[in-house]
């Protein structure tokens, strides 16, 4: 008996029949414990709430929702609100990062002094402040009447950014910015696929081109198409009595949060792109130059490619923490995803259930986020382990 | 008119400071066209900074340089002239770890050159080929060993079709047995006529090709002579002593 459990095998076998099983009961008890004390309280879990109507009304939303649709489509509602903020976000930051970043790694001194003083001064600030900050900012814009105006389309105002639109319908407007999105994927994948390595450099910017063009073209097309009856393709906002009328509104929340989420997370991926360039060998920049490539070749060949793969694995983390911070909306009333949830969990008592929601939510959100991020490093991750820099 | 052909490289009077430290004192340097010349001295004595002047990888403050007759100067577009027609081999391989061994070739021809793919990858085999490993092309520089890495990077320089190339210190990162197979690609250049600098400790190799061996120390070029005189009748005290280090005499 005792030389079995000597059995390295074995031993793990048991062990680890005992470790699954008392997980499962862990899982179970909560379980039956959590729907116990639910029925004394009189609360009847279950998800047919899902398709009461709410009864309330959302103040910033993408898609049509009054108070008699249901509380699915609020949730919906909440989680294209994040994404929205999130992709913004994102796309800020990383831009205002990439910038920050290679400034700090400039030969310029003065470039260099900015971008450390910026890096330092958002980065060590709580992000719940500079959430606040900024909406006071903004909030703190004139008036409509007196709105700030930028060649009679932008309007600054306490009310919001009102910017030029179209009259079209949601669904085009949708699948238009689908189409145009999908035209930059095959973009960057035909930049960096294996099938297209092996292609002329100036056919393959020709092709780039030319995908770009049709891109356009066909988010054209699809604009007009879905355009609104008896109106104007452009919408140009304009003071009608007290308010703007036409045009899109970017509501002062969305603004503040962007604003935030770009200002902060630029910060952190400026360092993270520093880093990045930093870890490429001077060698390998010495011999780009040596074989006579400009610096635009050598920065567009070598120096990018082999900073972005030092950069992306901690680049994905970047980007999920960020989509996490969306959530910091609920502080100034910008009605993401937490927020419809926590309004949701007031009006209805359905705490678990929505909870549960909210937290799948995210979890699909991020899980998709770095699994595309993961299969993107994997592609091209560096190959062989003989490399000396 | 003259019939003469023009020197590869003309260094008069070039000086080089990092700071206020001077690394290069005064140099005056010719090499012909054809012309294999082997650079030793101790560490430190300047001789990697001097050629990397060459190529304009160190900026040189004062003195003048010419390669194949442009002046290398401030104008962007000398440089990248002479970036052209000089190629250079450094101590760590310096490879591109993301492209494949025949990309690695290929990529300056069909960017700087203007060549299109098909004829820059032929090039570039022809070169493989002449390094003894064009079975390795569609391998990545860290599936191979350092002395395959050092042979593609003189492919990869080849590939250029360089009238000049630099060699810095192209086997002092190599293990023991590697060394042989990278020399034996450097003779077989030196046999074909390429004019040739070439930073290294290997004596042998110095005796066997080289039309002249200039020793350096601090900063300065002490001695330069053809090998038979170099090492048989050493002319400074500082030579000798380098000598009697590097051989064990």
């Amino acid at each position: 008996m005792l030389s079995a459990w000597n059995n390295i095998k074995l031993r793990n076998a048991v062990l680890q029949i005992l470790y699954v099983g008392g997980f499962v009961a862990l899982i179970v008890t909560l379980i039956v414990m959590g729907r116990t004390n639910l029925q004394e309280q009189g609360i009847i879990s279950g998800f047919d709430f899902l398709w009461k109507a709410t009864g309330w009304e959302v103040s910033f939303s993408l898609i049509e929702f009054t108070s008699r649709d249901p509380y699915w489509l609020v949730l919906v509602v909440g989680l294209l609100n994040t994404l929205f903020l999130g992709v913004i976000g994102l796309v800020l930051a990383t831009v205002i990062g990439v910038i920050i970043g290679m400034a700090r790694t400039s030969a310029n001194d003065l470039a260099r002094l900015l971008g450390a003083t910026y890096v330092e001064i958002f980065r060590n600030i709580p992000l719940i402040v500079q959430v606040f900050f900024w909406y006071a900012v903004v909030t703190r814009f004139p008036g409509p009447r007196q709105a700030i105006n930028v060649g009679d389309s932008l309007f600054l105002s306490s009310r919001g950014l009102y910017a030029p639109g179209l009259n079209i319908t949601g669904l085009s407007a949708f699948l238009g910015i689908v189409a145009f999105l999908t035209g930059l994927g095959v973009i960057v994948w035909v930049s960096s696929a294996q099938q297209f390595r092996r292609m002329e450099p100036a056919r393959k910017s020709r092709l780039r081109w030319l995908i770009l063009l049709v891109a356009f073209v066909v988010t054209t097309v699809i604009f007009w198409i879905g355009r609104l009856p008896d109106t104007t393709l452009v919408s140009m906002p304009a003071l009608k009595g007290l308010n703007f009328r036409g045009g899109i509104r970017v509501s002062t929340e969305l603004s503040a949060m962007a604003i935030s989420i770009a200002i902060y997370g630029g910060a952190y991926i400026a360092e993270i792109v520093r880093g990045g360039f930093k870890s490429v060998g001077r060698g390998q920049i010495e011999a780009a130059q040596s074989v006579g490539l400009t610096n635009w070749q050598v920065f567009s060949r070598i120096r990018f490619p082999l900073a972005l793969r030092a950069m992306l694995p901690i680049l994905a983390n970047q980007y999920v923490w960020l989509i996490k911070a969306t959530t910091m909306g609920i502080a100034i009333g910008f009605t993401d995803f937490f927020m419809v949830v926590s309004t949701a969990i007031n009006q209805s008592g359905q705490t678990l259930e929505l909870l549960g929601i909210l937290m799948g939510g995210f979890l699909i959100i991020n899980f998709t986020l770095a699994a595309v991020l993961n299969r993107i490093n994997r592609a091209i991750a560096l190959k062989g382990d003989q490399l000396r820099t | 008119m003259t019939q003469t052909v023009e020197p590869a490289i003309i260094i008069r009077g070039m000086n080089k400071f990092y700071g206020s430290f001077q690394a290069l004192k005064n140099i005056d340097l010719t090499v012909e066209q054809g012309e294999r010349i082997v650079i030793c001295g101790p560490s430190g004595s300047g001789k990697s900074t001097l050629i990397r002047c060459i190529n304009h990888l160190e900026a040189h403050q004062s003195g003048d340089i010419a390669v194949l007759g442009t002046p290398l100067d401030n104008n962007i577009a000398n440089i990248d002239e002479i970036r052209r027609e000089v190629g250079m081999v450094f101590q760590h391989f310096n490879l591109f770890p993301h492209m494949t061994v025949l990309e690695n070739c290929a990529l300056a021809p069909m960017l700087v050159r203007k060549w299109p793919r098909a004829k820059a990858e032929e090039m570039a085999m022809q070169y493989l080929e002449k390094v003894k490993i064009p079975d390795q092309a569609e391998k990545f520089p860290g599936q191979l060993s350092g002395g395959q890495q050092q042979r593609v990077a003189i492919a990869r320089s080849l590939s250029m079709q360089p009238k000049v190339l630099l060699f810095d210190e192209p086997t002092s990162a190599l293990d023991p047995e590697m060394i042989s197979e990278v020399l034996d690609v450097m003779v077989s250049l030196a046999n074909d006529g390429m004019t040739m600098l070439c930073v290294t400790h290997e004596m042998g190799f110095a005796r066997q090709v080289a039309d002249r061996v200039i020793f350096m120390d601090e900063g300065e070029i002490i001695e330069q002579n053809p090998p038979e005189e170099f090492f048989g009748n050493p002319q400074n005290e500082r030579t000798q002593q380098f000598l009697s280090q590097i051989l064990g005499r």
